[in-house]
């Protein structure tokens, strides 16, 4: 995110400013050391900001610790560009804070505001010396989300750090309780009013005017002590001999002080100059360079360092003045004269700000003066060069706020905007509404409107960008077609476009090609060609990462992982999930699908018995919570949980997770490979509840004389359990035309490359063949079926069959001639593999040391304290921490010892 | 909520220039004899009235009162 470095600037007192040691006594009084909240609430230009950087500098002498300042505007009521002004602000102090936070904000998208507080908070932690962080004109704040995260900050605060905060109105906290509990000092208007001796030292003292005191008393009365009202009186007095009749004539005056005063000094400002200050009032940040394009003149730097000596309202933004701006009073005062002047005159000032940003590749900065100017083709130029940039660093807000203060019928004129108001509907949910602006976007697309040429050569990276993003519309158009097709339901639909789109779309690119791909291989996988569909939707997979979506990548391989098992190859779905989950692990906060990853490995564990890594894995996704995990995929948690406690045996808690399953269950993303209610009926079986499970079958409607179908092979599957199990009750003509169905399923899924049906069947087949005597046809069968099976990884498929299985698999152990069956057949009947002990997590899982953390972190130390006891870096730890909080299940401090003193572990 | 376009009357004090009126918005403003000025003019809704109180204060104008004007 971009930060801005003006916004950062700690503004040094300028020279010439009245000391006000009440006010600077005030603020080191002993109460404030204890507060965590300074408040400065009073109303524009009573000189707040004024105050707080005279008392930093006054500090400068007596080293008190480190000052972090934010200038607040209007944009960062976007919580997250706030917070990343806050961690750089702090970064100025050289405090190594906020890294894990910056790093998550970097890698794109939107970063869960949680994690980035309590990730500040603890790095905050390590800090050992006093700190101040400033808000300044915090008023700017309406949005809910930044009021929520300055009150987390303010109560998770360490003790030796305070915001002190500017505001013209006061903040949305619990101010009254703050005030009764010496959580917050204030200072209020009536505070920050000058004394009659404070404005005879401004007047007399400093400005050297030699004011009378009954002057000086008649002028703080008529200013009411308002510090910008003082100082433009003074302005207006320099040099005037006459001192007494402007007094007079002012206090006599019922004019609103600002406008008096303001004439007052614009009139005696050379008319250069008065020029010079209405035509760049328009300006927010300025430099010389940027004043001269809308002033003409050639001298603007010596302008602005005359404004400053002269204490003519300019705030210079940094160390080296380079970078200034009005005063905001003033400034809005000037704008307000120079529209009234020259109604029109102003468009061709904007117009001449845009050019030097837009040339100078500040976009921002261009549409807004470019829109001020009210050159809409020209912003509509900007904002297409804008958009590439802003959608890789997924700043969909921002692009959206610019589309739509554009003219509707330019966005339409436009390919670019149009499709991107398609996509936003699609994001929206509003299916119906993506047609009408795709249906735009292939109107116009013959005829893109072509960048103005003198924008081509300065931003010649964006302008390529650009045209990139045009040429890919035309595939993308077909993707999103291709996303509503599916969303509906419509599969011949969904195919038809995505291939469109795979034949619209450039070798390099990249993400229509991902997308288009995806579609396909989830159709293919819908119509049981699943070898197809492990192909192609490998290729979705490998596109969307080239195209930078790491997270949809990292997701799109449960998916993935999901058509292996298919495949019978429980073993290559691990290969591919651990490889995944070890990048996803690799980044500094939790994907959106690191959850969904951890599950999917976790089922995959259970399949080759691993129960006690698979249980680990369930917590770590437990743990990450749902932010780690896309709601299409929340119910395999649970049937992952299912797997898991049938293996252990138990049969409640597995069907009571089958029911949280069915709950969270999302219909329509992908294609049901293990449909719930079939799955309960095998619980049901295994549980001896014949009659429940008989009850499935008649609602299921299948009979075993059903012809073999991709969607019903896992039900049908399901069905030859249920006859076999009423079979083994006594029910004698149950078997009747399984063995046949067996048959057909294990042929129609060998002959579309289901390998994993194929195993299944033969299993059943070979249970069936036992449970009729034929016993060395039963060992000749299943000795098949564990030939693809057990190298794969095949495991629990076969073992919670339970005792007949086990039964089997001994016979053949004994009896079989083929050595390489056996192996494989002793290879199941083994405990859990070795292996798998080793991987346990025992009670909390702490080492000697994490606890020794454990119990420092539980005192009053600071982070550099604590390292310094236990002999390690601040940054070991860190380390230390992070592994302890996410051994707890917590994130902070505060919680990992609430959580340690309730499991005993102090 | 605010019925479309009532016309309020926002007392502040001090005389403001005319200036400020059409600067803030489509107000006329009225200088009174006790020093104060009153801003009149159609406001859509509560989000405009709030954003011109925001304004003022920005300004540094003290507000006195704020109400719909009579006649409406």
């Amino acid at each position: 995110m971009a930060v801005l470095a003006t916004k950062l600037h700690v503004p040094k007192p300028r020279p010439g400013l009245v000391a006000r040691p009440r006010l600077r006594d005030r603020l080191d009084a002993p109460d404030v050391e204890a507060a965590r909240l300074i408040l400065v609430s009073a109303p524009a230009g009573s000189g707040k900001t004024t105050l707080l950087s005279q008392w930093f500098a006054s500090r400068d002498a007596t080293p008190r610790g480190s000052v972090a300042w934010v200038s607040v505007d209007g944009d960062d009521n976007d919580v997250r560009r706030f917070l990343a002004h806050v961690i750089a602000a702090l970064r100025t102090t050289g405090a190594d804070v906020g890294g894990d936070a910056r790093a998550a904000m970097e890698a794109g998208g939107a970063a869960p505001v949680p994690f980035l507080l309590t990730s500040l908070v603890n790095d905050l932690d390590t800090v050992a010396d006093p700190l101040v962080l400033v808000l300044d004109d915090y008023h700017e704040i309406t949005a809910p989300e930044v009021h929520e995260s300055l009150r987390f900050l303010l109560e998770h605060l360490p003790g030796r750090m305070r915001i002190a905060m500017t505001t013209r109105s006061d903040p949305p906290l619990p101010l009254a309780r703050m005030r009764s509990t010496g959580a917050m000092v204030e200072l209020r208007a009536a505070d920050l009013r000058f004394t009659p001796d404070e404005a005879e030292s401004l007047l007399n003292g400093v400005m050297g005017l030699g004011v009378s005191r009954e002057h000086v008393d008649a002028l703080g009365g008529r200013t009411e002590g308002w510090a910008a009202g003082l100082q433009l009186a003074a302005l207006s007095i320099r040099g005037r001999a006459d001192v007494g009749r402007f007094v007079d004539e002012f206090a006599g005056s019922h004019r609103f002080v600002l406008d008096y005063l303001i004439e007052e000094v614009l009139d005696r400002q050379p008319a250069d100059v008065r020029e010079f200050l209405l035509r760049t009032s328009v300006l927010g940040a300025m430099n010389a360079s940027l004043c001269e394009a809308v002033t003409g003149r050639d001298d603007a730097r010596e302008v602005l360092r005359a404004l400053e000596r002269d204490n003519v309202f300019v705030v210079a933004l940094d160390d080296r003045r380079e970078w200034w701006r009005y005063h905001h009073l003033f400034a809005d005062t000037l704008r307000s004269r120079l529209r009234d002047a020259d109604p029109g005159g102003t468009a061709d000032l904007h117009r001449a700000a845009a050019r030097w940003h837009a040339v100078r590749g500040a976009l921002p900065e261009a549409i807004a003066h470019s829109a001020a100017a009210g050159d809409g083709e020209r912003t509509a130029d900007l904002v297409e060069l804008a958009l590439p940039g802003l959608r890789a660093h997924r700043r969909d807000d921002d692009i959206r706020r610019h589309v739509r203060a554009l003219p509707d019928e330019l966005v339409r004129a436009r390919p670019l905007l149009a499709v991107f108001m398609a996509w936003s509907r699609l994001a929206e949910g509003d299916l119906d509404g993506v047609e009408a602006w795709l249906a735009e976007t292939e109107r116009r697309l013959a005829h893109p409107e072509d960048v103005d040429a003198d924008l081509r050569t300065p931003l010649e990276a964006e302008c390529a960008a650009r045209d990139r993003e045009i040429r890919q519309v035309p595939a993308m158009v077909a993707v999103y077609r291709a996303c509503v097709a599916q969303a509906r339901g419509d599969v011949p639909g969904t195919v038809a476009h995505a291939r469109r789109a795979l034949g619209l779309a450039g070798p390099d690119d990249h993400f229509p090609r991902g997308a288009a791909a995806g579609f396909l291989g989830l159709a293919a996988w819908a119509s049981g060609d699943l070898p197809s569909a492990v192909d192609v939707f490998g290729e979705a997979v490998a596109s969307l990462r080239a195209a930078g979506g790491i997270a949809d990548a990292l997701g799109a391989t449960v998916v993935l992982a999901d058509m292996w098992s298919g495949l019978g190859r429980p073993d290559e779905s691990r290969r591919i999930l651990e490889r995944a989950l070890h990048e996803a692990e690799g980044h500094p906060v939790p994907l959106s699908t690191t959850g969904d990853l951890h599950v999917a490995l976790a089922d995959v564990l259970r399949e080759h018995g691993e129960l006690t890594a698979a249980v680990a894995h369930m917590d770590a996704a437990r743990d990450l919570g749902d932010a780690a995990s896309l709601p299409e995929n929340r119910h395999r948690l649970h049937l992952a949980d299912a797997g898991i406690l049938r293996a252990r045996g138990d049969l409640g808690g597995a069907l009571a997770a089958v029911d949280r399953a069915e709950a969270a269950y999302q219909p329509g993303f992908f294609p049901d490979r293990r449909p719930v209610p079939a799955v309960r009926a095998r619980l049901r079986i295994a549980a001896g509840d014949l009659a429940a499970a008989e009850a499935w079958a008649r609602t299921a409607d299948i009979e075993v004389t059903d012809p073999p179908a991709h969607p019903a092979e896992f039900a049908q599957l399901t069905l030859a359990r249920v006859r076999l199990a009423a079979y083994r009750a006594g029910a004698g003509s149950a078997l009747n035309g399984v063995a046949d169905m067996l048959d057909g399923i294990a042929a129609a899924a060998g002959a579309a490359g289901r390998t994993g049906s194929v195993i299944e069947a033969r299993l059943l087949r070979a249970l069936v063949l036992a449970a009729a005597g034929d016993d060395r046809a039963a060992r000749e069968t299943l000795a098949g079926a564990l030939t693809a099976a057990v190298p794969a990884g095949h495991r629990r498929l076969f073992l919670d069959e339970g005792a007949p299985m086990e039964e089997l698999l001994r016979r053949l152990v004994s009896a079989h001639h083929d050595e390489a069956a056996v192996a494989r057949a002793r290879r199941l009947l083994a405990a859990e593999t070795p292996g798998d002990a080793s991987s346990s997590t025992s009670g909390e899982g702490l080492s000697e040391r994490e606890l020794e953390v454990l119990r420092a972190l539980a005192t009053d130390l600071t982070g550099p304290q604590i390292a310094g006891r236990l002999y390690v870096s601040v940054n070991t730890l860190r380390t230390h921490s992070r592994h302890i909080f996410a051994k707890l299940g917590v994130n902070t401090r505060r919680a990992a010892v609430r959580r340690a003193a309730e499991r005993g572990l102090l | 909520m605010t019925d479309p376009d009532v016309v309020y009357a926002i007392r502040v004090r001090g005389h403001l220039d005319a200036h400020r009126g059409a600067w803030l918005g489509d107000l006329v403003v009225t200088h009174n004899g006790d020093g104060t000025s009153t801003l009149v003019g159609p406001i859509a809704d509560q989000a405009e009235l709030h954003g011109l109180l925001a304004r003022l204060r920005d300004l540094g104008i003290p507000l006195i009162a704020c109400a719909p004007a009579r006649g409406n």
